[in-house]
C-alpha cells in the first residue's frame, strides 16, 4: 500500500506511563477519509493512546506517521507544521475559559491565517452553525452546558480545517437527538470534505452509523483484540469479550 | 507564522481572479487548492472589487459567475468566503451563482441556509450612566458586607461547635495547613524580620546620633518591633502566603463542585474546609510573630554595634522599655490578625466564579481583602489599647 493513502501510521506503538505499560506493540493505520474509532473499555488506555498519537506524550517505544511525518522525532517548525495539519477535541472541551465561543474558534485562525477579523468572525460562525451553536457565539463556556461545551471544542478543533481530526468521546453526555446531528455533520465532512476521523468512543449506535474501521483494546491483552468493520465485528466474531462488548451483555451474564 | 507562509508560497497563482465582462456581468474564477491559508488576501481582494462593482449604477441586476470548474479542493473557509460574496450580492439586490462544482460539495453549499444568520446585526451595547454603576457599585458592596457578616456568624458557630465537639475536628487538615502556613514560612519571614530590624535601627541611629541619643535607638526598635513591626509584617506574609494559597485551594474545589459535594452530603463546608484552617492560623499567627520579634531584635543588635553599642547596653535598655505585657499585647494581635487571614482566604475561595480565572481572581480578592482587614484590626486594636492602657 503507498504510504500516502495513509492520514495514520503506526509503527510498534508501545503507550504507557515510566515503567507502567498500557498497550503494546500496536500496529495499525487509518486510511485518508476514513472514519477510525478506537473502542475498549474503562483504564484500557484509549485515551492514552490517542494522546500518543497527536504527539501530546512522548511513547515508550515506537512511532507515529501522520501523513508520512513522524510526529515522535520532528522538532521545532516541522513538529508545528505537523501540529496544524490536526484538530483534537478533549474530552473535557478544554475551551478557553477567558474567552467567548467565537473567540475560543478564531484564536488560531489569529495566529496561522492572514485573514481579516470580519472573514475569521464569518469563518468561525460556520463552524459554530456545524456544530449548532450559532446562537451562543457570545456565551463564554462557563455559561453553556457540558455537551454544548464539547460541540464548541469541535467548532475549536476544525477552525483551520485540519484534514485529520482526533474527538475523544464526542458524544457521551449528548442528548440523543444532538449525538445524531453530530453523527451526520461528521458523515458529511467525511464523505464530503474529506476529513479523516479518529474517534474514542463507546455510544454503539454512534459507532454503527459513522464507523467505517474499528479497533477495539483490551486492558489484559494489551492491544488490539478485534479490527474491521463494526457490524461484521458484532456478527461474526468468535472472541467473547468482543461479542459482550457489541452486545451489551452484563459480564455476569457472559460468564 | 512560518507555517501560513509556508503555505502561501506553495500556491504561486491566486486561487481566485475577478474579471467583469461588462458593467452588469463579471465571473470570479476559482483554481487548485482553496483554503484557509490560501484565501489569506485573496478573500479580502475579490470583496473589493465586488463592492466597486456593485457601487457602480443602478445595483439591481448585477450577475456575478462563480467558475468552479478547476477547482482541485475546497476546505470550509472556501465556503465562508462563498457565503461572503452571496451576502454581498443579496444586499445588493443582485445574482449569484456558481458552476462547475463538483457535486460532492453542493450538501455543504447549502450546509448553512439562511445565510442570513451567520451575519448578526450588532447591536449596540446601551449605555450604563453615572447613576446606575454608582448604584451597582453600592449593591455590590452591600452583598459582599452581607457575605462577610453571614460567614462570620457561621464560622462562629461552627468553632464554638468544634469546641465542643474537639474530637470532630479535621484534625489532618489542621496539620497540614498549619505546617504549610507555619513552618514553611519560617524562612521568608525570618528574611523580611531581619531587614526590617536593620533597617529600623540604622534609620533611627542615623537621627540619633546627632543628638547623642544612640543608646534609645535599642529600646525604640525593640518596641516599636513587639507591638507594631512583628506582628504585621508576620500577618502580611501570612496574607500573601497563606491566604492566596487557602483562597485557591478551596476555589479550584468550589469550581470542580468539591464543595457542592459536601453540601449534599450534609456536611458544613465551613466546618470541614475553615475551621481546620483558621484554627492553623490561630496557631501560628502568634508563633510566627514571636519568631519575627525575637530576629528583627536581633538584627537591631547587630546594627546598633556599629554605632559602638555593646550588646549588653542594648539589652538592658530593651528590659527597661518592654514589659511582657507588650510582648503580650502583640502576640493577641497577632492571633487576630491570623484569625482575619485564614478566614479570608477561605471566604474568597468559597465565593469562586466558574473556570480557571476565577481561581486567580479569588486569590488575588483573598490578598487584597486580607491586608485591608489587618489594617482595619490594627486600627480597633490601636483605640482599645490606647484607651485601656494595654
Amino acid at each position: 500500500m503507498d504510504a500516502l493513502d495513509n492520514a495514520i501510521d503506526v509503527q510498534n506503538l508501545t503507550v504507557g506511563y515510566g515503567s507502567k505499560v498500557l498497550l503494546q506493540n500496536l500496529n495499525f493505520s487509518v486510511k485518508n477519509g476514513e472514519i477510525f474509532v478506537i473502542l475498549g473499555g474503562s483504564g484500557c488506555g484509549k485515551s492514552s493512546l490517542l494522546k500518543n498519537l497527536f504527539g501530546l506524550y512522548e511513547p515508550l517505544s515506537g512511532d507515529v506517521l501522520i501523513e508520512g511525518q513522524n510526529i515522535t522525532t520532528a522538532q521545532g517548525v516541522e513538529r508545528q507544521k505537523i501540529m496544524t495539519s490536526f484538530g483534537v477535541m478533549y474530552q473535557q472541551g478544554a475551551l478557553f475559559g477567558s474567552m467567548n465561543l467565537l473567540d475560543n474558534v478564531t484564536l488560531f485562525m489569529e495566529e496561522y491565517t492572514h485573514l481579516t477579523r470580519d472573514q475569521m468572525n464569518l469563518l468561525a460562525r460556520c463552524k459554530l452553525d456545524l456544530v449548532g451553536l450559532l446562537p451562543y457565539e457570545t456565551y463564554m463556556p462557563s455559561e453553556i452546558s457540558g455537551g454544548m461545551q464539547k460541540r464548541a471544542a469541535i467548532a475549536r478543533a476544525m477552525a483551520l480545517d485540519p484534514k485529520i481530526l482526533f474527538l475523544d468521546e464526542p458524544s457521551a453526555g449528548l442528548d440523543p437527538i444532538t449525538s445524531a446531528d453530530l453523527d451526520s455533520t461528521i458523515l458529511d465532512l467525511s464523505k464530503n470534505l474529506g476529513f479523516t476521523f479518529v474517534i474514542v468512543s463507546h455510544e454503539l449506535a454512534s459507532i454503527y452509523s459513522i464507523a467505517d474501521k474499528v479497533i477495539m483494546l483490551d486492558k489484559d491483552a494489551k492491544g488490539i483484540i478485534a479490527e474491521g468493520d463494526p457490524k461484521t465485528l458484532r456478527d461474526t466474531s468468535k472472541d467473547p469479550r468482543v461479542h459482550q462488548f457489541f452486545n451489551r451483555i452484563m459480564s455476569k451474564d457472559a460468564a | 507564522m512560518g507555517i501560513s507562509d509556508a503555505n502561501s508560497t506553495i500556491s504561486q497563482a491566486p486561487v481566485a481572479i475577478w474579471s467583469q465582462t461588462d458593467a452588469m456581468h463579471a465571473q470570479v474564477t476559482l483554481s487548485g487548492a482553496v483554503n484557509v491559508h490560501s484565501l489569506g488576501g485573496v478573500w479580502t481582494d475579490i470583496r473589493q472589487k465586488q463592492s466597486l462593482w456593485l457601487g457602480q449604477g443602478s445595483a439591481q441586476g448585477h450577475s456575478l459567475v462563480f467558475d468552479a470548474s478547476k477547482v482541485s479542493s475546497l476546505d470550509g473557509s472556501a465556503f465562508a468566503f462563498l457565503i461572503d460574496i452571496e451576502e454581498a450580492q443579496q444586499k445588493a439586490g443582485g445574482q449569484f451563482d456558481i458552476q462547475g462544482l463538483d457535486p460532492k460539495y453542493q450538501p455543504l453549499l447549502r450546509e448553512f441556509d439562511p445565510i442570513d444568520n451567520l451575519f448578526p446585526v450588532a447591536i449596540a451595547k446601551p449605555k450604563t450612566s453615572f447613576v446606575v454603576s454608582l448604584g451597582m457599585a453600592t449593591q455590590d458592596l452591600w452583598d459582599d458586607a452581607r457575605g462577610l457578616i453571614t460567614f462570620t456568624g457561621h464560622l462562629s458557630a461552627d468553632l464554638v461547635w468544634s469546641l465542643r465537639n474537639i474530637r470532630q475536628v479535621r484534625w489532618g487538615d489542621f496539620v497540614n495547613a498549619a505546617v504549610e502556613a507555619g513552618i514553611s514560612a519560617l524562612p521568608i519571614v525570618g528574611l523580611v524580620a531581619f531587614l526590617i530590624g536593620v533597617i529600623l535601627s540604622f534609620q533611627a541611629a542615623i537621627g540619633m546620633e546627632q543628638f547623642g541619643a544612640v543608646t534609645f535607638v535599642g529600646p525604640l526598635a525593640a518596641l516599636g518591633i513587639v507591638r507594631e513591626m512583628g506582628p504585621l509584617i508576620t500577618a502580611i506574609l501570612l496574607a500573601g502566603r497563606s491566604s492566596a494559597a487557602f483562597a485557591a485551594e478551596i476555589g479550584t474545589m468550589t469550581v470542580n463542585s468539591e464543595v457542592d459535594a459536601l453540601v449534599t452530603g450534609g456536611l458544613s463546608p465551613i466546618r470541614f474546609l475553615v475551621v481546620p484552617r483558621v484554627l492553623a492560623g490561630i496557631l501560628v499567627a502568634p508563633i510566627l510573630t514571636l519568631f519575627a520579634d525575637v530576629v528583627s531584635i536581633f538584627s537591631s543588635m547587630l546594627t546598633m554595634q556599629i554605632y559602638g553599642v555593646p550588646f549588653i547596653n542594648f539589652y538592658n535598655g530593651m528590659l527597661a522599655a518592654v514589659d511582657v505585657e507588650d510582648v503580650l499585647s502583640g502576640l493577641v494581635k497577632a492571633t487576630l490578625f491570623g484569625v482575619v487571614v485564614s478566614a479570608m482566604g477561605c471566604l474568597r475561595g468559597m465565593q469562586t466564579g466558574t473556570g480557571a480565572a476565577a481561581v486567580g481572581i479569588s486569590a488575588t480578592r483573598a490578598v487584597v481583602s486580607s491586608i485591608v482587614m489587618i489594617v482595619l484590626v490594627d486600627g480597633i486594636f490601636a483605640y482599645i489599647s490606647y484607651r485601656t492602657g494595654f
